[in-house]
C-alpha cells in the first residue's frame, strides 16, 4: 500500500513535496504524474504530516 | 465510315516519319521504335528509350510500385509523411535501458519508455531486455535488442482481473505536432512492430488518446506461429472525436497485450475502428492460452509509429540520440547497462555538508541534468556503499536520511540530510522520474 508523508522546505519552511514509499520526494509539480496520483489518493486519504 | 485494309505504310522519298492527323484512337497494339506526342493510354512494354516530354499522367495521384530503385536529381516532396524523425515513438528498437536489464516489477523497469504492467497474477511474469537472435528477420533488418516478458506459472488460471500488458506512452504535444490531421478520416498514422510468441494464437491491442472525450483503437495481431517473428502493421484513420492538447502531459497510449482478462474485455468490441473509450472493452475477449502456459515468452522489436498511411522502413537512431530522448523521462547517475567507468564501478556524486542558519544539513549537488525533464522530477537516492535502500546517502561513512530535496525539470540543486555533521562529507547516487 502507497504511503505518502509531506515533505517540508527546510530554508523556507513551506511544503513543497510528499515523499511516496519512504523513497521518492515527488514534488507539487502538476504535471508529475506521481503527483497526480498523489492528489488522487488525497481525495479520500491523509498523508502523514511534515516533520 | 471507310476502311484503309494495308499490310505496310512506308514515308515518302525515304524519309522516318509518318504523321497520321486527327486520329481517334487505335483498338490494338502499335509498335515503332519511337513515339512522339502524347501517350494517353497504357503502355504495358518495357520502355528503354528516353522520355523527353512531361509525364503529366503522374500529375494526378498515380502510385508508382516498383522493387526497383527510382533516381532523381531533385525530389520536390509534397506528401504529410515526415522523411526524418519519421518514428514519433522513443527507444522502439529497445537499446536503452537505464534501469536494468530485467525485472518482475509491475511498470517500467526494464527498458525505457516502455512499460510491462501486470496484476492479479499467480507469479509475476518477468520484463528484460534481450538480445535478437543472429540470422532472424528482425536481425538483418538491424535489430539487436528486443523486450520479452516470460510469463509466471498461473495456477489458479486465468482470472477475470488478471492482465499483462506492454504499454508505451506519449506527450500529447508529440501528437498534436506531429503533421497527423488526426481528427480527418483520409489521414493516417501507421503502427508496426515485430513480435513473437512461443504459443501459436492471435494477442489483443489496443490504442487510446487521453484528451477530451477518450477514445480507444482495438485490433489484434493476427494468429502467430509459434517462436517464429512476425511483423505486425496497422494503419489507422484519424477520428473527429480525437483530441490531443498541446502539453507535456499523457496524450496517445500503445498497449500490446499478453492477456487481458474478461474484466477487461468484451465480444461486442469493435476492432480496426475508432470508439468512445470503455475500460471493459479494451479489446476482443483474449485467448487464455499463452497467459496459462508457464513460462511462456512473447517479444516485441521495432515499434515505429509514424504519420501516413504507409509503413515506411524503421528508422535507426544512434545509441546517442536515442538515450538523450529517454533521458526527458528517466534519469540517473547509475545507468546500469552501459555508464560503468572500466573497472565496473559507478561515479557516484561527492558533496559536502554545510549548515545553514537553522542549523539544517545542506548538500549543494550541483547536479543539473544532462536532459531538461518533462516535468519536475519525482527523485530519489542511494547510499553509494548501499543501493538497496531509496532515500539514503553515505555521510562520513554513515548511512543518513535524505529529509528533503530541491530542484525543477533542469536541475537538483540541493538535498538536505538528517543526523550528519556540517562538513561531513557526502557520497550518493541519484535518480529523477518524470514518466508519463
Amino acid at each position: 500500500m502507497t504511503t505518502y508523508k509531506l515533505i517540508k522546505d527546510p530554508v523556507f519552511n513551506n511544503v513543497t513535496s510528499v515523499l511516496k514509499d519512504s523513497s521518492y520526494h515527488v514534488p507539487f509539480d502538476p504535471d508529475n504524474t506521481d503527483y497526480q496520483e498523489y492528489l488522487e489518493w488525497a481525495k479520500t486519504n491523509t498523508a502523514d504530516p511534515a516533520d | 465510315m471507310s476502311i484503309l485494309n494495308v499490310n505496310k505504310i512506308n514515308p515518302v522519298g525515304g524519309g522516318s516519319t509518318i504523321t497520321i492527323a486527327g486520329i481517334a484512337s487505335v483498338t490494338s497494339s502499335v509498335t515503332a521504335p519511337s513515339f512522339v506526342g502524347a501517350v494517353t493510354g497504357n503502355v504495358t512494354g518495357n520502355v528503354t528509350g528516353n522520355v523527353t516530354g512531361d509525364a503529366t499522367g503522374l500529375s494526378g495521384n498515380p502510385s508508382i510500385n516498383t522493387t526497383g530503385i527510382i533516381t532523381a536529381t531533385t525530389l520536390n516532396y509534397t506528401g504529410n509523411q515526415n522523411l526524418s524523425h519519421r518514428n514519433i515513438l522513443i527507444n522502439g528498437d529497445f537499446r536503452v535501458a537505464q534501469r536494468g536489464t530485467s525485472s518482475t516489477s509491475s511498470g517500467i523497469h526494464s527498458v525505457d519508455r516502455f512499460g510491462v504492467w501486470h496484476d492479479n497474477t499467480d507469479e509475476a511474469p518477468t520484463q528484460a531486455q534481450v538480445d535478437v537472435a543472429s540470422g532472424t528477420t528482425p536481425y538483418t533488418l538491424g535489430f539487436r535488442k528486443a523486450l520479452k516478458v516470460t510469463n509466471g506459472n498461473q495456477t489458479s488460471g486465468a482470472g477475470v482481473g488478471d492482465y499483462i500488458w506492454i504499454q508505451n506512452n506519449l506527450e500529447a504535444q508529440d501528437i498534436a505536432n506531429s503533421g497527423w490531421n488526426y481528427t480527418s478520416s483520409s489521414s493516417f498514422i501507421t503502427l508496426q512492430f515485430w513480435v513473437k510468441s512461443s504459443v501459436a494464437q492471435d494477442f489483443k491491442c489496443y490504442l487510446r488518446s487521453r484528451d477530451g472525450s477518450q477514445m480507444m483503437y482495438p485490433f489484434n495481431t493476427g494468429t502467430l506461429t509459434a517462436d517464429t517473428w512476425t511483423k505486425v502493421t496497422k494503419t489507422i484513420p484519424g477520428n473527429s472525436g480525437l483530441t490531443f492538447d498541446n502539453d507535456v502531459n499523457q496524450g496517445f497510449q500503445i498497449n500490446i497485450g499478453c492477456f487481458f482478462g474478461d474484466n477487461l474485455t468484451s465480444a461486442a468490441t469493435n476492432e480496426n475502428a475508432w470508439t468512445a473509450w470503455n475500460s471493459s472493452m479494451r479489446t476482443k475477449v483474449f485467448t487464455p492460452t499463452w497467459y496459462t502456459t508457464n513460462d511462456a515468452t512473447f517479444e516485441i522489436t521495432g515499434v515505429q509509429l509514424e504519420v501516413g498511411p504507409v509503413a515506411t522502413p524503421f528508422e535507426h537512431r544512434s545509441y546517442g540520440d536515442e538515450l538523450m530522448r529517454c533521458m526527458r523521462y528517466y534519469e540517473t547517475n547509475n545507468h546500469t547497462t552501459y555508464a560503468k567507468n572500466t573497472d565496473g564501478s559507478i561515479t557516484s556524486y561527492w558533496s559536502t555538508i554545510t549548515s545553514n542558519d537553522s542549523n539544517t544539513l545542506v548538500v549543494s549537488t550541483g547536479i543539473v541534468y544532462k536532459v531538461g525533464k518533462r516535468a519536475s522530477p519525482s527523485v530519489t537516492l542511494y547510499n553509494s556503499a548501499n543501493t538497496g535502500t531509496a532515500n539514503r546517502v553515505n555521510a562520513q561513512g554513515t548511512e543518513r536520511t535524505v529529509t528533503a530535496t530541491y530542484g525543477g525539470p533542469n536541475a537538483l540543486t540541493r538535498i538536505y540530510v538528517s543526523g550528519a555533521s556540517s562538513g561531513n562529507y557526502v557520497t550518493y547516487n541519484w535518480e529523477a522520474v518524470s514518466e508519463l
